[in-house]
């Protein structure tokens, strides 16, 4: 059974991962260092425009077992690639289960109601 | 004014329900206790506050005019070494046999001495990046160097 919770509830965190640019301002600023990022460097040619590097993005992971609800990760992100999302059912049976990888962390997506960010 | 004596006029200036009791490390200039107090006529708070030394940390008991003072004493007592004149206080949060006083701002916290600061990469960085050593690092912010001095 599932309760209804408000919109701007802090349940969970999603990552909208073609939004990030592994800018690494979130894992710096999350008191709890609770977000690991991974991304290496690759360069990108176009024609009729220099080569230029960008930063793709190899690894994003939020530790739910560390992390405290705080949001400052999403306030901070100046790509708007992180929200809070409403829905709360997040137990794990063990430690690493609190781990959300990118993949998980980009489904919790589907959940974030519009206009919130 | 005593400690004692400013809660007690609190107290009779109808600041009866007594909230809670913590402390704050100042640092060098000791320790600060704090009182909130809860007003229900007036449905008003008064913080009440105390300082004392670090060398000596001990304040009055504040269980003679709150009982229920006790608990926050012995959490106090735990957490920030500070001693209640007139109230034994036996550990409350901690077991026996724990050493150190886990929220004075010199207690080594050891969670960040065994994990790797996540933000010590740079974008574009992975976890093999950090091997390469370079001058410049970014560092946490407002989080003590545990490096070995």
């Amino acid at each position: 059974m599932t309760y209804p919770v408000p919109d701007n509830s802090r349940g969970i965190i999603a990552l909208d991962e073609n939004a990030c640019t592994s800018c690494m301002l979130c894992a710096r600023e999350c008191p709890d260092w609770c977000i690991e990022i991974d991304s290496h460097k690759e360069t990108v040619e176009e024609p009729g425009a220099r080569p230029r590097t960008v930063h793709v993005l190899d690894r994003f992971a939020i530790d739910f077992g560390l992390c405290m609800w705080c949001g400052i990760c999403i306030e901070v992100c100046p790509f708007d690639a992180l929200f809070w999302a409403p829905t709360y059912d997040h137990a794990a049976t063990d430690a690493q289960g609190l781990v959300h990888e990118r993949f998980d962390l980009r489904q919790w997506l589907r959940d974030v109601p519009v206009g919130n960010d | 004014m005593t400690w004692v004596e400013d809660v007690q006029a609190a107290k009779d200036d109808g600041a009866v329900f007594f909230d809670f009791l913590t402390a704050v490390d100042l640092g060098d200039d000791g320790f600060e206790v704090v009182c909130r107090l809860w007003d229900p006529q007036a449905r008003t708070a008064r913080l009440v506050t105390t300082r004392c030394d670090r060398a000596d940390a001990r304040v009055p008991t504040l269980t003679g005019l709150f009982a229920g003072a006790a608990w926050h004493e012995r959490a106090v007592a735990d957490m920030f070494g500070i001693a209640f004149d007139g109230h034994e206080t036996a550990p409350l949060l901690l077991p026996e046999s724990f050493e150190g006083h886990p929220l004075r701002k010199d207690f080594p916290l050891a969670a960040r001495e065994a994990k790797q600061w996540p933000g010590a990469k740079d974008p574009g960085e992975s976890d093999a990046d950090l091997a390469v050593p370079r001058r410049r690092r970014a560092k946490p912010l407002g989080a003590r160097d545990w490096s070995p001095s």
